[in-house]
């Protein structure tokens, strides 16, 4: 078995990892679910999840999620990889965002100040968070699970966010097991 | 010279096995043909993936739904991913049938699994070879290890193995390039499990087929550049494979010919002489029939289609093929079983790190069962694992979202480690492949029927594989030890062993000591086949070293006209 995949599959198994072990299993649970389904995403979708991913990881002296086209990257994984249930709940997540948005300011998530949407969102979180922690296992996630997970994930799989964000060593050319650390020094990344 | 279809000896599959025969065989002076069923991947060049940064792919490397339903066994565990997708079998053309549930996960090209493999590697030791006898299970091996030993010395140091020296008994020393190191947190783990179990439990460094040191006569293989990228083929040549190590060895000889796209569908045999004749094989692309002749035939064509090649020949002799007259062909399948362990967190350590990707982890050799330990079950595990910081990917419970969120995940996280155990599984009789009544491949072949299933003593161990994990990592201090057991699948550890095992008598055992199929002494099976019993290391170095011993008694009794 493959080094690194063994690795992922004990921290998946053991709650180490929340978005690598989620992946990895991607299409175990629904082994048998539709394929090729809706890709109904348009220009103003992708925009909207820029908006939203941005709100989650903002740029700053590093990149943000729009620089690393995050917006675009979920539309990808949705269509491509998600099942037809998950896709629903995406879109009707997405749709849900923005009605709350209309109900409490009076206008699309679009139109909210970065204040307006940091707001929202860091409400969303929290009910995300309670809910995830009471809900059955074979209950669905909560939508913003997925936002927030695949702007965490595009983001530093992406190569402003990997290079912009991490210490990117693609050929590190050796291994030191006993490496001096510091707070604020960053994640040393790979390849993949 | 060697026309165009005659040979000295024909070499199925080009694996690990395979590319062993070609080298060893050619290098004592044959013609040989390797025949490989899948297309050609050369080194370096045709690794299209082996600099490709994970936002290259459009999926980051994950799974589509499209793959999903391509590849219905595949998808079962995480072979199926974006990465290195081209180097597993379509189960599309490759269907099989399953009596019960078995993963089948192969590799058909040039190279075979050896591109895509864990790369782990040990010896087996004294008692790996005597247990059978010892427990009164299934038969004993016609071999012991010491007549194994200088091969496993000679293929080690071909290959080059990186590990550490440490003379336990159940897990003899390869001759080593120097060691990969652990970490400071396993360093210290492995510490406080030595002192607290009086040295009868160690935590080492995973022992693996990489260069860590100059090997003067592969010079074109570079030391290992810990970019972690194995499997999608490493163009440093820095980790065995048959591309990187056994082929140009070969190939140098000037006596190898490689034959792609050629699926070998039966052994010619000759009742006349009691002999192979050759092989008959399908070309993969224009369905076309060719027959290729020789002196010697290896079969390493990977253990299952090994038996599956014998299966389905000379069957107007032996109708159920080939090596099927002590009713042990396709029997006895094994595989590890593991996914069951335990993992936790580490404090302190915060002023700690590693650089580089090690591409291994630690290891745990076997305790169980072995010098004066004695359970309720047969044999005993050994565990892999590792320690490290927690990387993006991890809950920060106390962090919503926002540049506090993104500044806290672009740095380490807290220190975990973990680890799974991989345990030894008996030969059942009753654990089997047979070829499918109805079920047909692309190339309109019979296909193989999985009968198997892990049992009692498998299902026993695994209490202490999952326990065991928790008691010595709170025993070191960690935090937080979580058990787990994913349960796992026949198949799911990709160590196929025993459906053609080797014995000492024809009644109950397809090969004799000398891999020599008893029933057609011109043919050899060298794969996982051949495995008398599973042990509870990684298997691939054990074939290696059969491999080597079967091609050099071959040449030898073709000297002697003995075969």
């Amino acid at each position: 078995m493959d080094r690194r995949e063994l690795l992922k599959m004990i921290a998946a198994a053991t709650g180490g990892v929340v978005i690598g072990g989620e992946f990895f299993l991607a299409g175990c649970k629904n082994p048998d679910a539709g394929v090729g389904v809706s890709s109904t995403f348009t220009e103003s979708d992708i925009a909207f999840l820029d908006e939203v991913a941005e709100t989650i990881f903002p740029k700053t002296s590093t990149p943000g999620a729009k620089d690393a086209k995050v917006g675009q990257f979920m539309t990808v994984m949705v269509n491509d990889c998600y099942d037809q249930k998950q896709q629903e709940a995406f879109h009707a997540g997405m749709k849900s965002l923005n009605e709350a948005c209309k109900t409490k300011h009076g206008h699309d998530f679009m139109k909210a100040t970065p204040e307006q949407r940091k707001e929202m969102l860091v409400a969303l979180d929290k009910e995300r968070s309670e809910y995830q922690k009471t809900k059955k296992k074979e209950d669905p996630n909560h939508y913003f699970q997925a936002f927030k997970q695949l702007t965490i994930m595009g983001y530093f799989t992406s190569k402003e966010g990997r290079t912009g964000a991490t210490r990117y060593e693609p050929v590190p050319g050796k291994y030191i097991g006993d490496f001096d650390y510091k707070k604020g020094d960053k994640i040393i990344t790979s390849l993949t | 010279m060697a026309d165009n279809n005659t040979f000295d000896a024909i070499v199925v599959g080009s694996g690990i096995s395979g590319g062993w025969a070609a080298k060893e065989l050619t290098e004592r002076g044959l013609n040989v043909v390797m025949l490989e069923r899948g297309y050609d991947i050369k080194h370096g060049k045709d690794y299209e993936a082996s600099n490709k940064p994970v936002w290259e792919y459009p999926h980051r490397g994950g799974r589509t739904q499209e793959m999903i339903a391509d590849y219905p066994r595949l998808k079962r565990d995480y072979p199926l991913n974006e990465r290195n997708l081209h180097y597993w079998a379509s189960d599309k053309d490759n269907p099989y049938a399953e009596t019960k549930r078995f993963d089948w996960f192969r590799g058909y090209h040039v190279g075979g699994r050896s591109l895509m493999w864990g790369r782990q590697s040990y010896r087996w030791c004294e008692e790996d070879f005597l247990a059978n006898a010892k427990d009164g299970i299934a038969i004993d091996w016609p071999i012991r290890y010491k007549d194994l030993e200088e091969w496993y010395t000679y293929v080690e140091k071909f290959a080059g193995i990186q590990g550490s020296y440490e003379k336990l008994p159940q897990l003899p020393d390869s001759h080593f390039l120097p060691a990969m190191e652990l970490n400071v947190v396993e360093k210290d783990v492995a510490a406080k499990i030595k002192a607290h179990y009086n040295n009868k439990r160690t935590l080492i460094i995973g022992r693996t087929a990489h260069i860590t040191g100059p090997l003067g006569h592969s010079p074109q293989r570079t030391n290992c550049q810990y970019r972690d990228m194995c499997w999608n083929g490493c163009p440093f040549g820095a980790y065995f494979s048959t591309q990187s190590s056994t082929l140009p060895a070969a190939m140098a000889t000037g006596k190898l010919t490689l034959g792609i796209n050629s699926i070998v569908k039966e052994i010619i045999y000759d009742k006349e002489t009691k002999k192979a004749k050759g092989v008959r094989v399908i070309d993969a692309e224009t369905m076309q029939t060719k027959e290729y002749f020789s002196k010697i035939v290896f079969l390493c064509a990977s253990a299952l289609n090994s038996a599956w090649v014998l299966m389905n020949s000379a069957t107007d002799i032996w109708p159920d093929g080939l090596g099927s007259s002590s009713g042990e062909l396709g029997h006895n399948v094994m595989d590890h079983h593991f996914r069951v362990g335990a993992s936790g967190e580490v404090e302190g350590y915060d002023d700690k790190y590693y650089f580089g990707h090690r591409p291994t982890g630690f290891y745990i050799p076997r305790f169980r069962n072995f010098g004066g330990d004695k359970r309720d079950y047969l044999r005993g595990f050994g565990y892999q694992g590792g320690a490290s910081r927690n990387g993006w990917g991890r809950e920060v419970a106390e962090l919503s979202i926002g540049a506090e969120l993104k500044d806290a995940l672009s740095e380490p996280g807290g220190w975990r480690i973990g680890s799974t155990a991989f345990g030894e599984t008996l030969p059942y009789h009753d654990n089997k492949i047979t070829l499918d009544k109805t079920m047909k491949d692309k190339w309109g072949l019979p296909v193989l029927n999985f009968d198997v299933e892990f049992k009692e003593n498998e299902k026993k161990m695994r209490v202490d594989m999952k326990a065991d994990m928790k008691e010595m990592l709170e025993i070191a201090g960690v935090k937080n030890v979580r058990e787990y057991d994913n349960d796992n699948a026949p198949g799911m550890g990709i160590h196929e062993m025993g459906v053609a095992r080797m014995g000492r008598d024809p009644k109950t055992s397809v090969l004799n000591a000398n891999n020599q199929v008893w029933d057609c002494k011109n043919v050899f099976v060298t794969d996982g086949a051949c495995m008398t019993s599973a042990s509870c290391v990684n298997p691939s170095l054990t074939y290696m070293a059969l491999t080597a011993r079967a091609a050099a008694f071959a040449v030898d009794e073709l000297k002697k006209m003995n075969v």
